[in-house]
């Protein structure tokens, strides 16, 4: 059943990456969603952030209030450890798309099919924009769980803005990652780029507000439009939705038509 | 009807010596087709070229008469294809993958596909990593042959396949052709495929050197021959005989090499009394060799080991 085309397909190898992804960030949200209150009471993380300082916003604390729920998943989770672990995922998976065809050499037998390159890259991309919404709609469900178990204050559809800005920029990363890969047929440069740029755009985008002249390229940063605008807080921001999604969609322009002009490798 | 493969001047240059070179080669529709040479001389570079796998530096290169960029996919539906790199979803079973291949292909006659998984003994529920390389050979074949393809073409199919296999193969190749259906297989080993093919074409070093049919190849096969009279001969008797070379008559025993037909030479011969005669007929190979080999490749053919075409 999941062997028709090249998107069930490839819906079929992302079954597991996904469910794990799914799992490990669902539950992460659930785990700071209902131990939050608890927290919140041990500890005033807003007088702690305030006595690390510019440090604290290294950390993504840069516009969160630590003292609600909100406020404390954006410190926690939204600013670094789920951008990271989504970006890594799509681009991961991403990387492969064509290169792991090429480097196993099934990319012969496939395209001995009638299928176009194109149709191979957007099938791809399809089930990869499917795993990273699946993921997204898991997390809702096990953040508005935990939110109920311990009785905090969730808003269901601001979380629902905060994540689909976390799959734009999921597949933004992925789409330059594919780009690349297709382009060069190198999985390897591909993740190793994707992740430096990842790294120094989150950079940028940090220290840009303790780091006066960084606000000038501030906006190369992929990282500005993903919770420049705090989604969590003030809902979806549709200009930076636009951005992300535009970035994802030029880069997927780029990945097939490198990938139709290429020497596939034997 | 346009032929099944058609190129004009195909060359595709890596800027050091592999690629191919100004390579022109039609083959008709409804024959079995050997494409020759040793590795590294160019098969596959012009196989992935007519799969447009890999794109040309000059040339052209037409399947059924369609551009093998531009019309792809019309080509991709009346073509199969085996690499000789034989790379499956390793992942999935057997079964799975001709489920996926032949849902890629839109129809697959079932009945048929399982006929040829039953002829070929491939057991289908096994996952393609735990096949030997031979197993996986026959799940290449059914893939191959399943779709029922107007070109089916083989990059060094029988590399690693046993017996039986290799039969199976055999028959699959002839009962294509017999359908009308074109079969194009490259190899390295002119007697794994000469008695298989009904024309060859060899490249060697990225040239096309020749074209042949199989028949005519046969016509003008060398024999060794050498023959025991009872009584001293003349050699003159011998010389200038249609196909009679290198003549050596020694007293009583006649040595000669002989192209095409011993007919003249046996009734020349009948005059006198005959008391035994040898002959060796040499291979196609060392013909091959003969005719386009370079030197070397010659004296490797003429000593009549049946060692590649690169000797």
């Amino acid at each position: 059943m999941l062997l028709r085309n090249v998107f069930t397909k490839t819906v079929r190898d992302l079954r597991w990456p996904t469910f794990w992804v799914s799992l490990g960030c669902g539950a992460m949200t659930a785990y700071f969603a209902i131990l939050f209150p608890t927290y919140s009471k041990l500890i005033d993380l807003n007088s702690l952030l305030e006595k690390m300082g510019p440090a604290a916003k290294l950390l993504g604390a840069s516009m969160g209030d630590a003292s609600t729920l909100v406020g404390f998943l954006h410190i926690e989770l939204f600013s670094m450890i789920l951008p990271a672990a989504i970006a890594a995922f799509a681009a991961g998976v991403a990387s492969g798309f064509t290169a792991g065809e090429e480097s196993r050499g099934t990319i012969d037998i496939l395209l001995s099919y009638p299928i176009s390159r194109r149709r191979i890259v957007l099938e791809k991309w399809l089930a990869l924009s499917l795993a990273c919404v699946v993921a997204a709609v898991v997390l809702w469900v096990f953040a508005i769980i935990g939110a109920a178990i311990s009785a905090s204050v969730l808003p269901g559809d601001r979380l629902a803005a905060a994540l689909v800005m976390l799959v734009l920029l999921g597949l933004a990363f992925g789409a330059i990652a594919l780009a690349i890969s297709a382009a060069t047929g190198n999985r390897g440069a591909s993740i190793g780029l994707t992740v430096a740029l990842l790294v120094v755009m989150y950079l940028v985008d940090a220290l840009s507000a303790i780091v006066d002249g960084l606000g000038v390229i501030r906006p190369l940063s992929l990282f500005r439009y993903y919770m420049g605008d705090d989604p969590l807080r003030a809902g979806l921001n549709f200009a930076d939705a636009a951005v992300l999604a535009a970035v994802a969609a030029v880069f997927l322009v780029i990945a097939v038509v490198a990938f139709e002009r290429r020497d596939l490798a034997a | 009807m346009a032929p099944a493969i058609e190129t004009e001047g195909l060359t595709k240059s890596y800027g050091r010596a592999r690629g191919i070179i100004e390579v022109d080669l039609v083959v008709e529709g409804g024959q079995i087709f050997g494409f020759l040479g040793p590795n590294g001389a160019g098969k596959s570079t012009t196989i992935r070229l007519l799969l447009d796998l890999i794109r040309p530096t000059s040339g052209k290169a037409r399947v059924f008469g369609l551009d093998v960029h531009r019309d792809r996919l019309a080509i991709d539906r009346r073509t199969s294809y085996v690499p000789g790199e034989l790379a499956l979803y390793s992942e999935l079973t057997g079964r799975q993958l001709l489920d996926y291949l032949g849902n890629l292909q839109g129809h697959v006659d079932a009945a048929f596909r399982d006929g040829l998984v039953d002829r070929l003994e491939l057991d289908p529920t096994k996952r393609i990593k735990s096949l030997s390389r031979g197993n996986k050979q026959k799940v290449g074949l059914v893939a191959a042959f399943m779709i029922r393809p107007e070109l089916i073409i083989l990059d060094e199919p029988t590399a690693g396949l046993d017996p039986f296999v290799q039969l199976e193969f055999e028959h699959l190749c002839e009962e294509a052709r017999n359908e009308g259906r074109t079969v194009f297989i490259s190899s390295h080993q002119l007697p794994e495929v000469e008695h298989l093919c009904d024309r060859v074409g060899i490249i060697r070093e990225g040239r096309l050197l020749a074209v042949e049919a199989i028949a005519d190849l046969k016509d003008r096969a060398l024999r060794r021959l050498e023959i025991d009279f009872g009584e001293p001969v003349s050699a003159d008797v011998f010389a200038g005989l249609p196909g009679v070379r290198d003549l050596v008559v020694n007293d009583g025993t006649l040595r000669c090499t002989v192209m095409g037909s011993l007919d003249a030479l046996i009734k020349a011969a009948a005059r006198f009394e005959v008391r035994n005669l040898h002959t060796v007929e040499t291979s196609l190979e060392e013909i091959f060799m003969a005719y386009y080999g370079s030197g070397e490749g010659i004296e490797a053919g003429v000593a009549g080991e049946a060692g590649h075409v690169a000797a």
